[in-house]
Order: structure tokens, then sequence, then C-alpha cells
């Protein structure tokens, strides 16, 4: 059986030179393949010099091995880059059919080089690649975007475009496609960068799988096992919906830029309200869960708006951060940033911060063009989300992301700036569930609550073990649940799925699909994930980032967190600096928080060391 | 049979926050039912209108996942129990 280690296509835009290669097997072996090829490919190909938005950063585009085959909910795809807004490594997971179609086209990366002389798009068929003129999309929204492509190239084609945000270069843009985005770290922002409107595929579905018997014998396994699952059920009907219900519950739903842990009148956010408004739902390529859960506003101001969304982060962007208690408002919020192409937890949470700077008065209506940011009104937010996509007025300031609007405006208002590393926290509050905000902290992304998500905190988990949410002292768990996830990303499988279930397939359809057995082997696969994590806080640390930039947010760490009536009133995540000390050493880390030399020589990264270890 | 119940951070609340709760069975099903009966207010949280545990709620015996048919299963003295809702997130 030959191996399948996957294509790589690479275009330079600069140039227009287009060509391919094959993942090297040892590359394969070491990273398997999704956000592990990402790291890589990025680590060896981008220099420390290198300015996100310049024509030398580039851009990853990356699908799973087992995208576009009959095992369900593994299609995702990845965004990999240098991020505008934190300035390290940047990974960002979108959904939709996207990733399927790149493995209809036998590839595996897409690596995007240079920069476009003027507005193009890129078009992949199996017949070849084009780079073609851009000017008749070039400011249109996502949604006309897509269309006109299919308009041109036929309904078998599928887009990964940017809005008018990625165009006007914010640092929260997101790369969409469909209705779903790659939507953190900024990405959008370095594909606008290269006057690139959009990587467009034309494609029939086509298998490119090492033993596509043992494949599908393992897929059809896969099958019967999810569908009755009882979290599988679950998610199909609420999606994530209705999070915000156990969030409010427990005290760590942020509420005015991360003041309160509980919104007054949360009730009427609940789960079930969003179902009265829910007209249908969306779901990802061979994926029966349909998790996008839609929805239309039948009346008010905001009648007509539609969005596959919100989902709980963007519930929390456009509801808890401002203090509103609008249904109908975060709806349209929600098809705002997907049409202009926006990172709705960014956007959110950057809006909340310009809300508390005008009742702070460190800024005022002057600054707004006469908007009131005044809490628990939502009309100032929407018109908001339309300026920062097109950075107009206040909008210019607004694009750059809460760290550097706090170094512009300077007068205290870093104390009111809710990220790490430049990343905009989303919506769970530190300081109720501190292994989730110790994972924000340490997280290569910076504040990121899928990069080790806390089920352990959040919902009761007890794997490896149970937690108690307010202890500071359980670095193994986010440890654990880190090096869980890059596992599973490098398979690119919803982080969702993962758990209905069928994990100890997960190796086996690894190995099926690239030929490659030892992914067989569950020891080997966490190993794996180890070593993609400490690749990327390498790249990290070649940046100059290191134990500086791995603490919370000062409000996080010294004001009480106030829940109203839910457990968790007065708590702060103080021992920041004792968290870091068991966390690196169990990492194998030094107290600078640098990989040492023994560590990456375990995980077969030696090579590595010289660059990080001067 | 003495067999420790751990209750998710959601339903703490309503049972005072209490986040652990001794019970007495010779399966799941005996143990949380003796929860309920001590708890009441429980029971719309964890069953549906025909008594079987909501679509989503794992039980989880001595940190291991017994799905399916978690109440059927057998404890012994001492065994620890953990409820978790992981369905959600986002």
């Amino acid at each position: 059986m030959a191996t399948n280690t996957g294509r790589v296509l690479r275009i330079n835009l600069s140039s227009g030179k287009v060509s391919t290669e094959t993942v090297p097997e040892g590359i394969a072996r070491d990273f398997i393949g999704g956000r592990g090829y990402g790291v890589k490919y990025l680590y060896d190909e981008v220099t420390p010099d290198t300015e996100p938005l310049s024509e030398k950063n580039k851009l990853f585009l990356v699908a799973g091995p087992l995208a576009g085959t009959m095992a369900q909910a593994v299609s995702r795809w990845i965004v990999c880059t240098k991020s505008p807004l934190t300035g390290a490594f940047a990974r960002s997971v979108c959904g939709a059919d996207f990733g399927a179609w790149m493995r209809f086209t036998d590839y595996e990366i897409i690596v995007i080089e240079g920069k476009a002389a003027k507005p193009s798009y890129i078009h992949i068929t199996t017949d070849g690649v084009k780079v073609l003129d851009a000017h008749d999309v070039w400011g249109k929204d996502t949604k006309e975007t897509q269309s006109w492509f299919v308009s041109q190239h036929g309904s078998n084609t599928r887009a990964a475009c940017i809005g008018p945000a990625g165009e006007n270069l914010v640092r929260y843009a997101a790369v969409v496609s469909d209705r779903r985005t790659a939507g953190r770290c900024g990405t959008g922002a370095v594909m606008g960068s290269k006057n690139l409107k959009a990587v467009v595929i034309t494609a029939a579905r086509a298998l490119h799988i090492a033993d596509p018997d043992a494949y599908n014998t393992f897929a059809k396994e896969q099958v019967n096992i999810m569908k009755n699952d009882g979290g599988f059920q679950s998610h199909k009907e609420w999606g994530t919906t209705s999070t915000q219900d156990i969030t409010n519950a427990i005290g760590i739903y942020p509420v005015r830029n991360f003041r309160y842990g509980q919104q007054i009148g949360w009730q009427k956010l609940v789960g079930a309200e969003y179902r009265k408004l829910r007209v249908g739902d969306m779901g990802c390529y061979s994926c029966p869960a349909r998790c996008g859960k839609v929805h239309t506003v039948t009346s008010g101001i905001y009648k007509g708006a539609h969005s596959e969304g919100p989902e709980y982060e963007s519930i929390w962007a456009f509801t808890g951060t401002i203090d509103s208690d609008s249904i109908e408002a975060s709806i349209a919020a929600d098809e705002l940033c997907d049409d202009l192409g926006l990172d709705t937890i960014s956007t959110g949470n950057t809006i909340g911060f310009a809300y508390e700077l005008y009742e702070k008065g460190l800024v005022t209506k002057s600054d707004t063009d006469g908007l009131e940011l005044v809490f628990g009104k939502n009309e100032p937010m929407v018109a908001l989300i339309k300026k920062i996509a097109v950075r107009q007025g206040i909008g210019d300031l607004l694009a750059e992301g809460t760290m550097r609007i706090a170094i512009k405006l300077d007068k205290g208002s870093d104390v009111y700036a809710i990220h790490v590393k430049g990343l905009e926290l989303p919506a769970y509050d530190p300081r109720g569930a501190k292994s989730q905000g110790y994972n924000y902290a340490t997280a290569s992304v910076g504040a990121n609550h899928c990069y080790g998500y806390s089920a352990q905190d959040i919902f009761g988990a007890p794997f490896p073990r149970a937690t108690d949410r307010f202890d500071e002292d359980n670095a193994d768990i986010v440890i654990y649940n880190q090096n869980d996830t890059a596992t599973n990303e490098c398979g690119v499988i919803c982080a969702f799925a993962a758990r209905w279930g069928w994990s100890a397939l997960y190796g086996k359809l690894l190995a099926a699909a690239r030929g490659i057995q030892v992914y067989e082997d569950e020891a080997y696969l966490v190993k794996a994930g180890d070593r993609v994590y400490n690749l990327e806080r390498a790249f990290n640390i070649r940046q100059g980032l290191g134990r500086k930039d791995d603490y919370l947010p000062g409000r996080i760490r010294t004001e009480p967190l106030h829940t109203r009536e839910a457990q968790g009133e007065g708590q702060t995540v103080s021992h920041n600096d004792e968290f870091l000390d068991k966390y690196y050493s169990l990492r194998g880390w030094s107290k600078e928080g640098i990989p040492t030399e023994a560590k990456l020589k375990e995980l077969n990264l030696a090579y590595v060391s010289k660059d990080i270890n001067k | 049979m003495s067999v420790e119940i751990n209750i998710p951070p959601v339903l703490q609340a309503i049972i005072n926050d209490n986040c652990r709760i001794n019970t007495s069975g010779a399966t799941i099903g005996e143990c949380v039912e003796d929860m309920v009966q001590q708890y009441p207010a429980l029971i719309p949280k964890l069953y549906d209108k025909h008594r079987k545990l909501r679509k989503g709620t794992s039980i989880f015996l001595n940190g291991v996942d017994i799905y399916p048919n978690p109440l059927s299963k057998l404890v012994k003295d001492g065994d620890k129990i953990h409820i978790a809702n992981i369905i959600l997130g986002g």
C-alpha cells in the first residue's frame, strides 16, 4: 500500500509562479496533517523578521487528511499564518465544504506567497490553477462574492474569501466560506494584504486515501457510534445556542467588558428564546449534526436580519459585552460580521471595550462620530460593526484591536483592554473557570477558548480527572486539554464530534487515510500533539514572545468578579506566576517558558533548539 | 453501599451549592434515584418526561465514561459517579 502524505499547491502572487510538491513522509509521520502541517511549514518558511501584513508573510490553507470522505465531521480546515493581531503563530479553524473541496483536487495544503499587483482571486480545478482578476467582487460582501463565483464557475464551486474587513486590513478580519469563518487571529487581513479576494475551487467529488477498504470499514463504524450518541443528538438539536444558559447560571458569562459574570435578565437570552426565531439549520460537509442554527428576525428595527447563527460565542459577543438583552440585535450583528468578514469574538470584545472607554470618559461623543456608547444600547454596536469593516471614523481605531487601541489612546485605557498577546478574550470569564483562563494565558495564539477547552471546569467532565473550577493549581489539566486539542486538530476533526464516542477510531481512520500504521497508537498521537504545541511555542519564542506574554489581563487578576446570583462572587485569578512555574515545569520548558533542549530532543525537534536557546 | 455522586457546576446552584452527594444503591440508576429523592429539584434537569436521562447528560463511573445505558451499571461501595453536561461549548 502506497502512503498518501498529502500534496502541496504553492502559488506566488508576486511572480505568478505555481508549483506542486508532496509532503515528505518524515513530516507526515511527525506532524500528521492539519494544524501539524500548518505550524511545520510556517516555522520553516516564515522568518522572524516578517511583518504579518507584508508580502513576505505566507498564508497556509490546510485541509485535514480525512476531509471529503464518508467519515463524519472531519472535513474542517485550518488557516495558519503569522497573526497581524499578535505577531505570533496564528491558527484559525473553519467548517462548511471548503476542506472537502480542497481534498477533491487532491491538495491538502495551499501555500499563498507574495502579493498580487491588483485585486485577484485564485481559481483551482483539477485541470490547473489560475490567478484571475477580482475587480468585479472587490468591495463586495462575502455573500455576494461567493454567489458571483458560483455564477462564473458553476455550482460545484466553493470559495474561501474575505469581505470588506479583510480588504481594509482590519486586524481581526476573518476568512469566510459559505457562512462559516476562520475567524480568529486576523487571517482575513493577511489575505487582504496580498490583494487576494478568495481562493476558489471547482471540483467534483473524488477520494484520495491510501487504503479505501479499511477506511470505509472504520468510517461505517464511526457513523453507527455517532448517531446513537447522546451528545451528538443534543448538538444536533441545539448546536451551541444554549451554552449561555449554563455560563450565566454558573456566573462566567462576561458582562460589561468582563466586570460581571452573569447578565441581569439573562433568562431572555436562553437557548429556548433563540429557538423561537430559528428557521432552519446548516452543517459542514458530511456531518449530520447540522449545528449551525439559522435565525430570522421577524419584527422590530432588525426585522429581516437573517443569519446562520449566532452560535454561543457570537450570542455573547453581541449581548453580554454591551449588556444588551436583544436577541434580534445579536442576529443582525452576527449577519453583518459574516457579510463583512469580521471575527465576531474580537469585534464584540473590542466594542465592549469601546463602551467602557466611553463610560469612563476616555472617548467622547466627538470621538465616536456622535454615537452614544451606553451599556444596554445595541444600535451603536451595530453601527460600529459597519464602521470597523471599512475603517470609517472611530472604526479606523477600533479596527486595530484592543491592545493597539490602548497603546494609541494611552490615558490608562490599557486597564480595560481584555486580551492575551493581543487576541481578545472570548465568552468564558476566567475567574469562574480558572483552567479555561490559564488556557487563554498560555495558548499559542492568545486568548482562544478552543485551544484547550476546559470541559472539566465548565461542565464537570472528570477526565483525565475532575477539577474544582476555582482552583488555580490545574496546570496538568490545561496541558492535557491543549495537547488533546492539538492532536485532534492534526486530523482537523470537529471539536464537538471528538466527544461523540468514536475517539478510538480516530487513529485507525488516520492510518488508513495516510497508509501510516503507527497512527493507530494512541500514545504516538498524543506525542504528536505535544510536538505541534512545542513547535508553535518555538515559533513564538523566535518572535520574541515569552513568559511576559503568558499573563491574563490585569482586570482578571486583580478585580473581583461580580456574579450576582451565581457562585464565585469576588473571585480573581491571582496566582499567574505560580501557575506558570508549574505549567512550564510540566511542559519541560525553562523558567522563562522556553522549550529545553531535552524536551525538543524528546519530540524530534532538536533542530529548533538553535533558534530559541541562544 | 455508599456511592458519591459529583454534580456539574450548573446543577450545584439548585442544590444549595453542593458539589457532591452521598447516595446508596446497587446500580447507578438506584444511586441517582436516591439523589433525586434528596433533591427533587434535580428531577427535571436530569430526566425527560419519560423519566429517561436527558440527551447529552453523561455519566462517568470512577472517571470512565460508561455509555451506553449507564443507569443499569452495577456499583460497589466507595465508587464515585460524575454527572457532566459536556455536550455544549462553542
